[in-house]
């Protein structure tokens, strides 16, 4: 007997009592007992002591009992996680019970047990129920694989549960199906490969159209939503794909509504915007789209967010529909406020009457908020639809007549943007304005009137007088005031210096010596400097002819949108932001429309999944977006000095020749190696070889006719979605190395520094073998050459198409992501010249349903020239042979994971097309090595 | 007369009997149980966690805990300890490998307070296979010698074949029956 005894528990107490009551022989009592323990569980007492004798009662024929010590074991497992795997065995039989309902119960509560030690045991009962007969179990389990994949993801791939999951799409049940798809897009989501699970075909889809039409609500978004994902063929699959999706646009679930939109939004992008089907689709998708409006209000804000986001990508889906929109007098503020943005987005000449009465309406309601935006919505409808204009000013002017404070506020700062959109046409109003110079006590509204007041200083009278009362209180105003009248006192000086010399002077020493702001300072030295040098120059630069603003106003950034639309029907859709935004450690790959399938980009880009090729939907005369107010003025002065709109992006560079990059590569690689022997001396070891022999080979390779083919540099990372980083680039292989060439473009305003890269997993387990040299900070409009050895020592995984590869750059500005094909014959390895016989030998060896054919055209070499130059890419030429008169060219490589490919090339003097014959024993290569034989035979 | 009075005793005192059944992994204990319950072999998996099931003999009923006996289980045998009735301790008869641990098991689990009164029931299981430890062995593997004041016996079985245990439950039921 042992001390033990003293420290058991005392035989007295709630817990004490409900163990007793646990253990009991009466069934009923015992059922009372844990319902008892739950009811102490749910109002937060801690009963986790109880856990072995709950776990007692759980093998029991009485389904009630069952389900409360299930609910128990959910609520505790993760507290006892040791004495948990006393459930296990129970788990098992319920696995197998005659009765369906409670092997479903028992899977569902599997995977709320959240304990480590006893997942492995729980993954045969789970095994069985995928397969069970029951479709309920089934459609249970395949989502209990969801839970598994997040408690252990890598145990759900050993025990290959994907793949069952993978089956259960072809389930017959319907709700077996969208369960399925929906583990599978759940566990796709968390994975941290990022790369797609289910791998979806003509088929695959079929079946999901199918059970589409048979399960219920939730089921449908699921499957809806998985179908968003899939990129479809071509046009005629895409087409038939909404043809059937269609009907769902008249569901009664909103979710269900908004995802078909989602869909057919996306599929439309990839059809030619003229085709009938689409105009068709367009006018089926705006009633839908309408009918949501008329949920609750919660409901209609949520549609209303997407259909600011679709509205913008089609303004034609809803052109007709404006009158929906229009504010109804008991809408709650954000329903209101966000029609308002919609209506002014769908004005246009044919509608643009009836909005403004409406707008009028609005700005006599009793709301500040939405009053204020309502005003301001007449400016932007002024702006964006030139007939209306004078309508807008004189409604404007109406409305200042009011003499409500904020209206009137709201309406300068509006009139101050039509001014700069039709310059010289309602400068009769400023008077007007003027007489309501007092009023003003927001700063945003001070400084719309001290602008309009410098910027017609010669029509005004009195300006001096008016910019000198403001200047009474210059220290206590805000910020966006102050530099506002700075400017504005400038401005009337350059016009009518003789009696405001005085006035410049003090503004000048205000903003100079008296203020602490660094901008305003900096600024006033500026404008001093300018008008003690030259006030000639003073004036060309002050007074400048100003950009028009453009009409749209507030539009996302193209890019931006198009990675909204795909997330439609989402909080990213709500919130207007990229789901990585706001929710943690999400880095997955960010969703993109498909690229239009008639556009100019190639077959292999279009399947690569690479992002729409620039010049599709940003270039589209893509108007200058009007910042969101605040920036406003800070950006119309500096508009007075330069005019960043206008800037030019400087041409790309220019592809060089062939012979010129072997020599550019002879300077890069001396200074490569120089820059390692000092800088990095981990470097030393390999660095040295390399480099040395590295500058004879280029030495060679410049009196080489044809030296290893380097395809010229490509854009891969366009200055627009890269935040003003463009960079181009290609690989090449030197010395048994493979480079990869990047030009580093700076197109922004600014320095950029820390570079660093890093590549996705890929087929050939690229990776960079050293951190990516970039010299010095990148100033802008500057540019900047890298090469980056690359090792193939990287994780590997089969990409679509193989040769794709995901690069991630790094810099002070953002982490940008693009994607490259590596051309295939960088992968080919020096030793990759195959023995005659065992060439001949291997050549037998592979079946016959492993070769393909390729006509390669338009070739004017000789047999010679040909096996001389692919001998330089390192494809061997191990035989030749004549047969009557034609030339067989019998050739190997070898790829840097091992996989030898066999040639043979059939050469008929005469005639330029060449017959190329591929045999290899993974057949996945062999198109990649029929585009490199083409790449170098055409280079 | 005591036929009677037995009747009735048994009508009053219809209190199920808790037995557990006890040993190392892979004893045999699953199968025992169902060849109690339903008289044939079942396939059985190691029982991670445990069974229970009823049992009728000769009109008395059991409620037979089946716990598994893995090593990371066995420390979970006590919290079934409490109003035991009896144990029946199954030991593989041809593994004397594990022998000596299979009595560390029990000698450790018969010092606990709680199992004081219950009776122990030992089987030798497996005796259908060629070279098992015969009863005698087994008795003195276990160092059953040791015992005094406990009710026990020994019994050999063969859960498989079905022998032994018809013997076995019989003096179970009725040294159960005496100790009321």
């Amino acid at each position: 007997m042992t001390d033990a005894k003293y420290f058991t528990t005392t035989k007295k107490g709630e817990i004490f009592e409900l163990k007793s009551e646990l253990n009991s022989d009466k069934k009923e009592k015992k059922k009372e007992a844990v319902k008892k323990v739950i009811a102490s569980m749910t109002v937060g007492k801690d009963v986790s002591a109880l856990f072995p004798d709950v776990v007692n009662c759980m093998q029991t024929d009485n389904l009630e009992l069952k389900k409360l010590v299930y609910l128990y074991l959910m609520n505790y497992a993760k507290s006892q996680p040791d004495m948990a795997i006393m459930a296990v065995n129970t788990f098992v039989k319920d696995c197998e019970d005659p009765n369906p309902l409670i092997r479903a119960l028992a899977v569902r509560t599997m995977g709320c047990i959240r304990v480590d030690k006893i997942t492995e045991y729980l993954c045969e009962p789970l095994r069985k129920c995928l397969k069970d007969e029951d479709p309920y179990v089934r459609k249970t389990a395949a989502v209990c694989v969801a839970k598994l994949h997040d408690i252990n993801a890598q145990l759900v791939e050993d025990q290959g549960f994907l793949d069952q999951l993978r089956d259960l799409l072809s389930d017959s049940n319907p709700m077996v199906v969208a369960n399925a798809v929906a583990a599978l897009s759940e566990i796709n989501e968390t994975s941290s490969s990022g790369q797609t699970l289910i791998e979806m075909n003509a088929q695959a889809v079929n079946k999901l159209l199918t059970a589409l039409n048979e399960c219920t609500e939730w089921g449908q978004v699921f499957i809806l939503d998985s179908l968003a994902n899939y990129t479809p063929k071509d046009d005629r699959e895409a087409q038939s794909i909404c043809e059937r999706i269609t009907p769902r646009l008249a569901h009664a679930n909103a979710a269900v509504v908004l995802s078909a939109v989602k869909v057919l939004m996306k599929f439309m992008e990839m059809m030619g915007n003229d085709t009938e089907f689409v105009t068709s689709l367009t006018k089926k998708l705006a009633p839908p789209l309408v009918t949501l409006l008329s949920s609750e209000a919660e409901t209609q804000y949520v549609a209303l967010r997407n259909i600011n986001l679709i509205v913008q990508k089609r303004p034609d889906i809803l052109k007709q529909e404006m009158k929906v929109f229009f504010v109804k007098y008991n809408d709650p503020i954000y329903v209101k406020l966000e029609k308002l943005d919609i209506m002014i987005r769908l004005a246009s000449q044919a509608n643009i009457a009836q909005v403004l009465a409406e707008l009028r309406e609005y700005a006599t309601e009793v709301d500040v908020d939405f009053v204020r935006k309502a005003v301001r919505a007449i400016g932007r409808c002024a702006i964006k639809v030139e007939q209306s204009a004078e309508r807008c000013v004189s409604t404007l002017l109406d409305l200042i007549q009011t003499k409500v404070n904020y209206v009137v506020q709201e309406a300068i700062v509006v009139i101050k943007d039509i001014f700069r959109k039709y310059p010289n046409k309602y400068e009769s109003i400023i008077s007007t304005l003027c007489e309501n110079l007092d009023t003003l006590d927001e700063p945003e509204a001070r400084a719309s009137m001290i602008w309009i007041i410098g910027e017609y200083a010669e029509r005004i009278d009195n300006a001096d007088e008016l910019l000198e009362s403001f200047l009474e209180g210059f220290h206590d105003e805000n910020t966006q005031v102050q530099l506002q009248l700075l400017t504005a006192i400038v401005k009337l000086f350059l016009k009518r210096p003789t009696e405001t010399q005085e006035l410049v002077q003090q503004v000048l020493s205000l903003a100079t010596q008296d203020s602490d702001n660094p901008d305003l300072r900096d600024r006033g030295f500026i404008y001093w400097r300018l008008l003690s040098t030259d006030p000639a120059a003073a004036k060309e630069v002050v007074l400048a002819e100003k950009p028009l603003i453009s009409e749209e106003t507030d539009l996302l950034e193209p890019t931006l949108l198009d990675e909204l639309i795909c997330h439609i029907g989402t909080l990213a859709s709500v919130y207007h932001k990229p789901p990585s935004a706001f929710v943690e450690g999400k880095t997955a790959v960010r969703k993109q429309l498909p690229p239009r399938q008639n556009s100019v980009g190639s077959a292999e880009e279009a399947s690569s999944g690479s992002p729409p090729a620039p010049g599709q939907p940003t270039d589209e005369q893509q108007p200058t977006v009007i910042p969101v107010a605040d920036n406003l003025i800070g950006d119309l002065l500096s508009l007075d000095i330069s005019a960043p709109s206008t800037y030019q992006a400087p041409i790309p560079s220019q592809p060089q020749p062939v012979a010129n990059t072997a020599a550019m590569d002879l300077l890069g690689g001396g200074l490569d190696s120089l820059l390692s022997d000092t800088s990095a001396p981990a470097g030393i070891t390999s660095a040295p070889p390399v480099s040395s022999s590295g500058l004879l080979g280029d030495i060679f390779g410049i009196g080489n006719v044809t030296p290893f083919y380097t395809p010229a540099k490509q854009v891969w990372l366009p200055a627009a979605r890269g935040k003003g980083l463009e960079i181009s680039g290609t690989f090449t292989r030197r010395n048994g190395q493979i480079y990869m060439e990047m030009t580093f473009s700076n197109k922004a305003m600014q320095a950029m520094t820390s570079f660093a890269i890093q590549f996705n997993k890929n087929s050939f387990g690229l990776s960079p073998a050293q951190s990516l040299q970039v010299q010095g900070p990148l100033q802008p409009n500057g540019s900047v050459d890298s090469s980056l050895p690359i090792n193939t020592k990287g994780p590997v995984q089969k990409m679509e198409p193989l040769t794709n590869l995901q690069v991630a750059i790094k810099n002070n500005v953002d982490v940008f992501y693009f994607s490259c094909l590596v051309p295939l014959h960088v992968l080919c390895m020096e030793d990759g010249m195959m023995d005659k016989r065992v060439f001949l030998a291997t050549w037998k060896d592979i079946p016959a349903q492993n070769e393909v054919q390729y006509t390669i055209e338009n070739v004017n070499y000789t047999a010679d020239q040909v096996s001389s130059k692919l001998q330089n890419n390192n494809i061997f030429t191990i035989a030749k042979r004549n047969v009557e008169g034609q030339d067989m060219l019998y050739q190997s490589l070898k790829l840097t994971n091992g996989i030898w490919v066999l040639a043979e090339l059939k050469i008929q003097p005469g005639n330029i097309n060449l017959i190329l014959s591929l045999k290899s024993r993974a057949m996945e290569v062999a198109s990649g090595v029929h585009q490199t034989f083409e790449l170098i035979l055409h280079n | 007369m005591g036929g009677l009075l037995s009747y009735f005793k048994s009508l009053l005192g219809s209190r199920e009997m808790r037995i557990l059944i006890l040993g190392l992994d892979g004893a045999g204990k699953t199968t025992i149980l169902y060849r109690l319950q339903v008289g044939e072999v079942v396939t059985t998996i190691p029982t991670i966690g445990f069974n229970v099931e009823q049992v009728t003999y000769k009109n008395l009923k059991f409620q037979v805990w089946d716990l598994g006996g893995q090593t990371s289980i066995r420390p979970y045998w006590r919290c079934y300890f409490s109003n035991t009735d009896a144990i029946i301790y199954v030991v593989d008869s041809i593994d004397r490998d594990r022998i000596g641990i299979s009595k560390e098991e029990l000698v450790s689990m018969l010092k606990e307070d709680e199992l004081k009164k219950s009776i122990l029931v030992v089987l030798a299981n497996k005796q259908d296979i060629d070279g098992a430890m015969s009863v005698a062995e087994v008795h003195q593997a276990l160092g059953l010698d040791a015992l005094k004041s406990r009710t026990f016996q020994i019994f050999k079985t063969s859960a498989i074949k079905g022998e032994g245990l018809d013997e076995a439950m019989e003096w179970l039921s009725n040294a159960l029956s005496n100790n009321k």
